[in-house]
């Protein structure tokens, strides 16, 4: 005859553990999971926000793609330490090989962690991976009806950023609807508008870095 | 969507729940899974297959307890069922935001499973 055990467990409970722990040791660092699609400009958005910042703070990147280094080495080429996360045709990143980079030493604890998440709108979300928060990117050229399409990430990101603003004038891309489906969604959320290429809105960009930064060192642990 | 991760995820609990009893084989898992939860159920059972196939608990069986998602309008001050044409969470009549009140289930209940003794003597093995 079967045996019968009551587990009662979370199936994300491992990664829920490991988030908590990611959390723990990044105490005083602010850490960020950028998720977006393919090619919205996760990438771009950290290469030109690095020359701003990296005298003032110290940061580093966990870059998760399935595969090939080449994002990492954009950011090293930035002299950012950036350790990449090969997942070999997962389609997210999970909080136990955040904690396993941790581990293995590439980098002391910064001030800011930037983690850049496999290029997808949906998996990602279902994994907290220890961060602050989750920034969403949505580009020009992905098109102005991806917060309903995608509704999960665009409610669930504390920012959105809307990418290559650059390109507005050669797109059909009706940023009202976007803020419109956005006010739905995410009342609380907030949304940026900016150009890796032009520099357009990077100081927003980055004035809400360092305010996130100053008010989780201020709030009491 | 990332069905077989949350599959081999289910495994691993499911043999830690069993090792904590002894040796065994595993006969079924039954799991709850919320639909909002981006897990479906026909695609979790087909992931669990493959999760399971060529080792000791090849054959088990995963069921799926399914919790529908119960949202409710603050605004309107009633349960909406999903809207599955748009799958908003935004009340389908004054397009508020809902409350998640149930629909984000993603547990394992219960693991049933046949010791291993046992199996030696329904199979007449020589122990």
């Amino acid at each position: 005859m079967a045996e019968i055990v009551d587990v009662r467990r979370s199936i994300l409970e491992a990664n829920e553990a490991a988030a908590t722990q990611v959390r723990g040791q990044l105490a005083r660092a602010l850490v960020v999971n950028l998720i977006s699609s393919p090619g919205s400009g996760k990438t771009s958005l950290l290469e030109a926000t690095m020359p701003a910042i990296k005298d003032s703070l110290s940061l580093a990147v966990i870059e998760g793609d399935i595969a090939t280094d080449r994002d990492a080495q954009r950011l090293r080429a930035l002299g950012v330490p950036a350790v990449q996360i090969l997942t070999g045709g997962a389609c997210h990143l999970d909080a136990r090989q955040v904690l396993k980079v941790l581990a293995e030493g590439h980098f002391q604890a910064p001030d800011v962690l930037f983690i850049e998440n496999v290029g997808n709108l949906i998996c990602p979300t279902s994994y907290d991976l220890g961060e602050d928060f989750k920034v969403a990117l949505l580009s020009v050229t992905e098109g102005d009806d991806k917060p309903f399409k995608y509704p999960a990430i665009f409610a669930t990101a504390q920012v959105t950023v809307i990418t290559k603003v650059d390109l507005l004038p050669y797109v059909t891309f009706d940023l009202d609807a976007v803020k419109a489906q956005m006010r739905s969604l995410n009342p609380t959320g907030s949304i940026l508008l900016t150009s890796a290429r032009t520099g357009q809105g990077l100081d927003q960009w980055i004035g809400m870095l360092r305010s996130s930064l100053d008010a989780k060192r201020r709030a009491p642990a | 969507m990332h069905e077989l991760g949350v599959a081999m995820e289910i495994y691993r609990i499911s043999r830690d729940a069993v090792a904590g009893h002894g040796a065994g084989r595993l006969e079924s898992v039954r799991v709850a899974v919320g639909e909002l939860r981006a897990v479906d159920p026909e695609l979790i059972k087909f992931a669990w297959q493959a999760t399971v196939a060529g080792g000791p608990d090849a054959g088990s069986e995963l069921i799926v307890d399914w919790h529908p998602a119960v949202q409710r309008c603050e605004t309107c001050g009633a349960d909406k069922a999903r809207d599955t044409a748009g799958w908003l969470p935004l009340c389908p009549d004054c397009a508020s935001p809902l409350r998640v009140d149930g629909g984000l289930e993603l547990d394992v209940l219960q693991v049933s499973y046949l010791r291993e003794e046992e199996e030696r003597a329904v199979s007449g093995g020589v122990g």
